[in-house]
């Protein structure tokens, strides 16, 4: 329903031109929770801003449903948004701010009222319609601005970190309570965070953006798994990084080796998850390696080993512990390690910012 | 506190209060006292008690055949002063806020800028600017000048002493006072709920009438008071720019003291016009104040 | 091609409005400053260009007389009511509540609450008995008046000052064995300048601009620049009158400009 097609975004002019966002191209399909994540100054605020109608292309086009809606500014753009500061009106009530967008639209009082009801009705806040918005809590405020937003039933919902302002167990009742909203209403939803956690628990889809490019789009499943680069895997979760030689569909780690199909030849990146580290030999189709234990740091649920290569190269390894303290290695131990074959990926480099 | 530390405070405080309440209340309670005396024969009062001051605020008694009129010159005259007082603040909303939004909306490094060319007019001397308007419009003045050059007119039009020329000349005198309450409303305005309200479909003038004009109406509000209480009491520049013909409460005040001979009258329109004055303060006050104890409530 | 973003600190109509008003303001004091090198002595004839009505204001005795006694007063009642309003702002803020603060609060402010042409006429009543009484007419009521409607100009910025002041750092003075008056003048004093300073330059700039109370109480040979302009206004107008008007104005720019710089060292 939403086309992005080379869609760029460059402020200030001559030798200040900094450019926010490089001809980034993908689309959105109806009832998607799609999720914009990256680091601060990635990009993903100013796409949300181009898509909102804040601020204009520098090119590219924006298309929703069919329509090119680039130069549309955004009052008319059937989108709305959460600001990460929610935005409400400090002097209106909540009833006033929910019904704000109707109000706007000139819709007839008779059909306001009902409306702003039965949305606050959904974020449950009913109670509390006569209220100042600036005598809410964070919380509070939080479901006022969804509700402002979703009451006029826009194509799609921007939401701008609307989680970043509130602690932590907050923030989780309010990823599901954002989840359920989503589901009970069926519409599409733009969801923009530096959280990794929030956008892998919340996204159908996720779009991991690094210096004004999208570095990969995939479910988070995907993106954990077969991480398209180097940025994406450090990114997302704990990654550790081997530097090897591929030759023929074998690739060599020191005194190690083992066959990896995709690797294309020539000096590759591999990446492994901390927990697919296996802390013996004899693992099938695995790499072998001589690793020295330099560090073992309890976490309570697992621990996690801190290994130095002969080379140098330092890995994690996460280890589960068990019920009757199991573990006997020590600090300072010189052991093997395995690293099996199907959870090695070949990683490229990222695209950087020209 | 401490009895000494009360005291001590309230002699740090004294010689400021000691000089206002020798020369600015206690001539005051004078004014008010006179305004119940009997008018001398060459000005100042004989101290013989009557209300015929306050009475002739109001009306005037028919010296032939001493029936009471109502005083059309004296209410004509509070009349206009509250009048083109209003229209004088009204103008200056018109043009003030507009002119505040600009300059709270320029890049940071500009604003100083414009600032400072609002600032110039603030403080140069009244009677300098009012002789600059009055330029203007005066019957040898630029206007008749540049009509008559261009043979629009073939004679002055006589703009002075009307109550045009009063109006001009306090807008003129005045709109940097709006000016500087308003921007500093404006800058403290969060464009983030003018992005907010475009989102949520809100035309321009929709935003301007429910989202900015409220959330900036405590400068507006402000300034108003700042135009409307100095135009109500002005005396220089309805001088220069009304004459006798467009005269407002300051000059006729001056006139009983002077000319008219009549310091009981004067001294009640004195207390007239401060108990105006105090009456727009304490609407003022009422509206500010209402506003932050229904925030807090 | 860029497509024109949407801006939305953007409202219709307020560009033309604020340059017009920009434009209102400025056209009439150009056109005096204009006038005031005119040769002819007629102002709206041009004659040619010339500084002839500066050099005979410089010249001009009761310009200079007129000139002298602004300064005077404008220095003594600046001065004085700095003093008396850093005094009393200091009696009533940094403190919990004590008998008679809101009093003295309203008294301070009062002549702000008073049209100015009440208070110049309530104290013609005065002065006018006194100088009868006493055969006393010198510069003194004047400086007494003006020193009383400075006060309040002088005491807002200090006393907004103080109340947004720190309260630790005198504590912290305190605590360090400082006595009370070192830490008046090694703490409080340099913190509290600037208010000081712009109090000043405020009740300076309201005696030099005031023409309504020195008028009123002036005795003969008492004109302040604005009673001998207004005095020359009446009898005729004149180019001289546009050259000292000019150099009032040019004084409130160097005032304007100079504060600027001062409070931008600062930042």
């Amino acid at each position: 329903m939403l086309d992005i097609r080379g869609l760029s975004k460059r402020f200030g002019y001559g030798k200040g031109e900094v450019t926010a966002l490089h001809e980034v191209s993908f689309s959105i399909a109806e009832g998607e929770f799609f999720t914009l994540l990256g680091p601060s100054g990635c990009g993903k605020t100013t796409l949300l801003r181009l898509i909102a109608g804040f601020t204009g292309p520098s090119g590219g086009s924006l298309v929703l449903d069919g329509k090119d809606i680039a130069a549309m500014p955004p009052n008319q753009r059937p989108v709305n948004t959460v600001f990460q500061s929610y935005a409400l009106f400090p002097h209106m009530t909540v009833g006033q701010n929910v019904a704000f967008a109707l109000e706007a639209q000139g819709r007839p009082r008779s059909e306001i009222d009902p409306a702003v009801d039965k949305m606050l009705t959904l974020v449950q806040l009913l109670h509390l319609k006569n209220r100042k918005s600036s005598e809410l809590s964070g919380g509070q405020q939080q479901r006022v601005a969804l509700a402002r937003a979703l009451v006029a039933k826009p194509r799609i919902l921007l939401l701008d970190e609307p989680l970043s302002a509130l602690d932590m167990k907050l923030r989780k009742d309010m990823q599901i309570e954002l989840k359920r909203l989503q589901r009970e209403t069926g519409l599409t939803f733009i969801f923009v965070t530096h959280d990794q956690e929030e956008a892998l628990t919340m996204s159908d889809r996720i779009a991991v953006m690094s210096g004004g490019h999208v570095q990969q789009i995939a479910t988070p499943r995907e993106l954990y798994d077969r991480p398209a680069n180097r940025f994406v895997a450090g990114f997302i979760g704990e990654s550790n990084f081997l530097s090897a030689k591929a030759s023929a569909g074998v690739v060599e780690v020191g005194e190690g080796r083992v066959a990896l199909a995709d690797a294309p030849d020539g000096p590759v990146t591999l990446m492994i998850r901390p927990e697919h580290v296996v802390l013996s030999a004899n693992a099938p189709d695995a790499l072998e390696l001589q690793a020295t234990v330099a560090q073992l740091v309890f976490f309570g649920t697992d621990t996690h080993v801190h290994l130095v290569l002969a080379d140098g190269t330092r890995l994690v390894a996460r280890v589960q512990n068990a019920l009757h303290g199991g573990q006997s290695l020590n600090e300072g131990e010189r052991i093997t390690i395995s690293l099996p074959a199907k959870a090695l990926r070949v990683v490229r480099d990222e695209e950087v910012a020209a | 506190m401490t009895g000494a530390d009360t005291l001590r405070r309230w002699a740090l405080a004294l010689p400021a209060v000691v000089v206002i309440t020798l020369f600015s209340i206690l001539p005051l309670g004078v004014v008010l006292v006179y305004s119940f005396l009997t008018p001398g024969d060459f000005g100042n009062v004989k101290w013989i008690f009557s209300t015929d001051g306050w009475f002739s605020v109001l009306f005037e008694r028919n010296i032939f055949d001493d029936t009471i009129a109502i005083s059309d010159a004296n209410i004509g005259i509070l009349v206009r002063s509250i009048v083109l007082s209003l229209i004088t603040t009204l103008i200056t909303v018109i043009f003030g806020l507009p002119t505040a939004w600009f300059i709270a909306t320029r890049p940071v490094a500009q604003r100083n800028f414009w600032m400072f060319l609002i600032t110039i007019p603030f403080w140069t001397n009244l009677l300098v600017r009012t002789i600059a308007v009055q330029e203007m419009i005066r019957s040898d003045g630029v206007f008749n000048r540049i009509l008559l050059g261009l043979g629009i007119i073939h004679e002055p039009i006589q703009m002075m002493f009307s109550n045009f020329a009063v109006l001009l000349g306090m807008t003129y005198v005045f709109l940097p006072l709006m000016v500087l309450p308003v921007y500093a409303a404006i800058e403290k305005f969060d464009f983030r709920l003018a992005e907010a309200s475009y989102d949520l479909y809100a035309s321009r003038l929709f935003t301007l009438r429910r989202v900015i004009l409220p959330l900036i109406r405590p400068g507006v509000i402000a300034g108003s008071i700042l135009v409307f209480v100095p135009s109500l009491g002005a005396y220089v520049t309805p001088r220069i720019m009304g004459g006798g013909k467009s005269m407002m409460l300051g000059n006729l005040i001056d006139l009983q003291f002077g000319q008219g001979r009549n310091w009981p009258l004067g001294a009640a329109l004195s207390i007239t016009l401060t108990v105006l004055v105090l009456l727009a303060l304490i609407w003022y006050t009422r509206l500010t104040s209402g506003r932050k104890e229904r925030n807090h409530g | 091609m860029a497509k024109r973003s949407f801006d939305v600190t953007r409202l219709p109509g307020t560009a033309v409005l604020a340059v017009a008003c920009f434009v209102i303001l400025y056209i009439p004091m150009a056109i005096l400053v204009a006038y005031s090198f005119n040769s002819g002595k007629v102002i709206g004839n041009w004659e040619g260009l010339s500084l002839k009505w500066y050099g005979s204001a410089i010249h001009n005795q009761a310009f200079l007389d007129a000139a002298i006694n602004s300064l005077i007063l404008a220095v003594t009642a600046s001065v004085v009511s700095t003093v008396f309003a850093t005094m009393a702002a200091l009696a009533t803020t940094r403190t919990e509540k004590f008998r008679g603060e809101g009093a003295i609060h309203i008294i301070l402010n009062q002549p702000l609450m008073v049209p100015e042409i009440v208070l110049a006429i309530a104290l013609v009543i005065i002065i006018g008995q006194i100088k009868q009484m006493t055969g006393y007419n010198g510069l003194g009521f004047l400086i007494a008046a003006h020193t009383t409607f400075c006060i309040p100009f002088a005491y807002l910025p200090i006393r907004a000052r103080l109340e947004g002041m720190d309260l630790s750092l005198e504590t912290a003075a305190a605590d360090l064995y400082a006595g009370r008056f070192y830490t008046f003048r090694r703490v409080t004093l340099p913190l509290l300048a600037p208010a000081i300073l712009s109090g000043f330059m405020l009740a300076f700039v309201v005696s030099l601009d005031d023409l309504v109370m020195s008028d009123f109480l002036k005795s003969p040979g008492q004109d302040t620049l604005p009673t001998y302009l207004m005095g020359e206004l009446r009898r005729n107008l004149t180019s001289e009158i546009y050259a000292i008007s000019s150099l009032l104005l040019l004084l409130s720019v160097l005032i304007v400009a100079g504060s600027w710089v001062a409070t931008r060292k600062k930042d």
